[in-house]
Parts: structure tokens; sequence; C-alpha cells
């Protein structure tokens, strides 16, 4: 073979092994048995934002101010790789003055020359920094789901206990349980939802639909449209449930001629945020009995004085009840 | 007119602070106290709230949730250390979860309450009566 012939094929195969080197996604080095590097792949360049020139040739523990010299690494280098054939996924945890703290999973293989008997060490460098902080955010995500599945069977158990017994039914237990849990499960979808808010009109118009909306019965007057914040859409909701499933039981829809308009407006207040006034105005059905202050009741005072901040006030008119309620938005 | 527990109630004599800022649980506790023959302060759904009423009044014991609106109730807990005055968390946490925030690391937890049983039991507990 011709000196030029030999020349040509190592260099070949050099390039394809240069190619192979740098069409690993993961960094990759060879190194010698002293610990310089013989060549590098794309990938470890891009990563540690360093050039060939400074790094081929160098011992590794030099590269980029010696960032690279770290206890673990050198362990895993001076200890464990002569021990052993090959390691993997060897964490390596540090601070590149570059690129900042990174985890690193460092997996070695020892090769040597059959015929000179020259050690070259293989490393690969996984950048696991990303996904640990993803594991990590992972963990976090779970624990809260976790938590707030324990908290809504909380609220889903609260409601069970607080749902009026005395002198119901079974059945009359069931259905206004079941009502209840109906407009938490409803409020939950928005509150769970892209955002968490919920449009007023959407939240009004999703707590009424057991109801059935017929339009000559039912007015949704509106008002400017208004969104609620996460945490005022499940009070809001319950509240407007419990004067719906009253107006349904003694109220204006317990007739076939009663009506109800619900509206509202926006108050500007100052240096405050703006007032939500919200009007349900029942008229047409039977004269209202103030009925005795039950869970309903005291349902609606508990979310809008102290949940939503806010007031509650009752008129019962010749015409039907008229509630109004008053809240910072 | 529901009438008042009877004088062999329970948690008879017993005043509890309730810290809970989700409305329908704290409205159930309150419930349960009031049925069990104690008073009950608040209950407050903020720390902030929590210490104003502590300013006046003089629970026997508190019950509090952990996160509230507007933060943790760290605060709370710290007060209620510098008076004596026994407490329990309420919360779906772990202790394994509170491990790392301070205070609320050594509180004794029981868990959200869903039983009279359980109240009475963890109110006897900590007030040791």
């Amino acid at each position: 073979m011709e000196m030029d012939d030999l020349y040509r094929l190592l260099r070949n195969a050099h390039l394809q092994a240069q190619g192979v080197l740098d069409t690993l996604r993961d960094p990759f080095v060879v190194l010698d048995g002293t610990l310089c590097v013989l060549s590098a792949s794309k990938a470890f360049y891009e990563t540690f934002e360093v050039g060939r020139d400074e790094t081929v040739g160098q011992s590794l523990y030099s590269l980029g101010n010696g960032q690279w010299n770290v206890p673990e690494l050198r362990a895993l280098l001076e200890t464990v790789i002569p021990r052993s054939v090959a390691v993997t996924d060897y964490e390596v945890r540090t601070d590149f003055p570059d690129i900042g703290e990174r985890t690193m999973l460092v997996s070695a293989r020892r090769l040597v020359h059959p015929d000179s008997n020259n050690r070259v060490i293989l490393l690969s460098i996984v950048d696991a920094t990303k996904r640990r902080r993803k594991e990590a955010e992972q963990d976090l995500v779970i624990g809260e789901l976790r938590h707030r599945m324990k908290n809504m069977l909380a609220v889903v158990s609260s409601l069970a206990r607080q749902t009026r017994t005395e002198g119901r039914s079974g059945e009359d237990y069931r259905e206004d349980f079941l009502g209840r849990l109906d407009a938490l499960l409803r409020a939950n979808g928005f509150a769970t939802g892209p955002g968490g808010t919920a449009p007023l009109s959407e939240l009004i118009a999703a707590t009424l639909e057991p109801y059935g909306m017929v339009p000559d019965r039912i007015e949704l007057a509106g008002g400017p449209e208004v969104t609620l914040a996460q945490d005022q859409v499940v009070p809001v909701s319950l509240t407007l449930h419990e004067l719906a499933t009253n107006a349904v039981k003694y109220g204006a829809l317990s007739t076939s001629e009663g009506h109800l308009q619900i509206g509202w407006r926006v108050e500007p207040q100052g240096a405050g945020p703006d007032l939500l006034r919200l009007t349900w105005r029942e008229s047409g059905g039977p004269r209202p009995a103030p009925t005795p202050a039950g869970f309903g009741t005291r349902l609606i005072d508990f979310a809008t004085q102290r949940d939503l901040g806010g007031s509650v006030e009752r008129s019962h008119t010749q015409d039907g009840l008229t509630v109004e309620i008053t809240f910072p938005l | 007119m529901r009438t008042g527990p009877p004088q062999d109630a329970p948690l008879s004599g017993l005043t509890v602070l309730v810290v809970e800022d989700e409305f329908l649980i704290a409205m159930n506790l309150a419930s349960m106290l009031e049925l069990c023959g104690a008073r009950v302060i608040g209950p407050a759904a903020t720390a902030v709230e929590a210490l104003r009423l502590l300013e006046t009044a003089r629970p026997d014991a508190a019950l509090l949730d952990v996160h509230l609106k507007g933060g943790l109730v760290t605060p709370v807990v710290e007060a209620l250390r510098d008076r004596h005055i026994p407490y329990a968390l309420t919360t779906a946490y772990s202790p394994s979860d509170l491990a790392t925030l301070g205070v609320l690391a050594d509180a004794p937890i029981v868990g959200k309450i869903t039983h009279e049983r359980d109240l009475v039991l963890v109110l006897t507990r900590a007030t040791g009566s």
C-alpha cells in the first residue's frame, strides 16, 4: 500500500469516527490514558460553550479554567474507572462558570487497544439538569394534586354533613345534597379550567342550567361582562344554587306564573376594587314567607360575607323575594 | 329554633379558634364544634384575620389549616406558641410535606376532620382535658 492510500484510509476513518461522534445528541469526549482530550463531539462544544482548539490535547481537568476539576468526576476517573470496564449514569453536580449549575450523568467505558496497549476512555455526558428540574416540578404538581383531591373530598363531606336531615326523607336529603354537589362540580369546572376564572354570565348560566333556562321564566338581564377570580367562583356559584333551589321549592319558580330576573352592575369605588352588585329578583310567585335559617341561608351568608368579603340583603315584598349581593371584584 | 347543645356536650366550656380558608370546610368545622358544645372564634380565612382575633380573644385551643389565602399559617402558629395555646393542623398535607416549613414541621397534624368523634379526640388530647 502506498503511503498516500494509507493516509487517505486513516483520514477517512478519522473523519468517519468524528462524524459518528458529531451525530450523538449528548456530549461525548474521548480521553487518553492521561486524561487528555483526544477528541470531542459537536454536542460537547455546544453544551459547554467551548471551542475545539482550546479543548483537544488539553487535560480534562484544565478545560475551561478547571470547571471539570470536580471531586466526584475525579473519583470516577481515577478510582472507579480503572477498576471497572464501564460505568453508567454516574451523577456529577457542578457549577460551571459560563452555563451555571448543572447535573450531569456521566457514563464511561475504558478501552484498551489490542496492539499498542494504549488506554482510551470514552465519556458520554448527559445534561440531566432540565430532566431533574422537570422531575422535581412533576413531583410538586403531583403532590399538589393529591392535596387538592383530599381537600375536595373534605369539602364534599362538609356538604354532606351540613345538608339538613331533620324531618326529611332519604330521597329529599339525596336531592338536596346532589344538587349542591352538582353546583360545586360545575363551579369547579371553571375554577380548575384555563386561568381558573369564570365570566359571570357563563357561571350563572351553568349554575341555573339544571333548572332549565326557560326564556320567559328566567331572565338574564345581565350587565357588563365581569370575570370572577378563581376563589370567587365557588362561593358565587353555590350562593346562586341555593337561591335557585329555594325559588323552585318555595319561591317564584314553584308556580307556573312566577318569574326570575338576574342582573348586575359594577360600581367603581375610589381607590379600592370595583364593587359587583348582583340582583336576584323573583316576581309573580307565592307571597314568600321568611324561611327559617337553614344550611342554605347560612351558606349564602357565610359565602357572601366571610368568603367574598361582601354583604347580602334580602327583602320580601308582596311581589316576591329580592336578594342583593354585593362584593368587591 | 335549634336548641343549644346539652351541658354535658363533650367540648362544653371549650373555646376554639378555627383558621380555614375553604369556606364550606370552615362552616362545617364551626357547626361541628358548636354541636359538641364548644364556642368558636372565627373561622378566620387568613393569618392576618386570625392574628387580629388573637389580640382580644384567648382560646383554649386552635384548629389550623396550613395554606391560607395569602400565605402559610406560620405566623399564627408562632403567636399560639408564644401564648402557650395548644393547636393542631387540620390539613391534607402529610408530615413529610411540611418537613421543611419551620415551626410547622413539629406541629401535630390531624388531617381534614370529617367526623365529630375525631374532633373531640383531637381537642381533648390537645388541651389535656
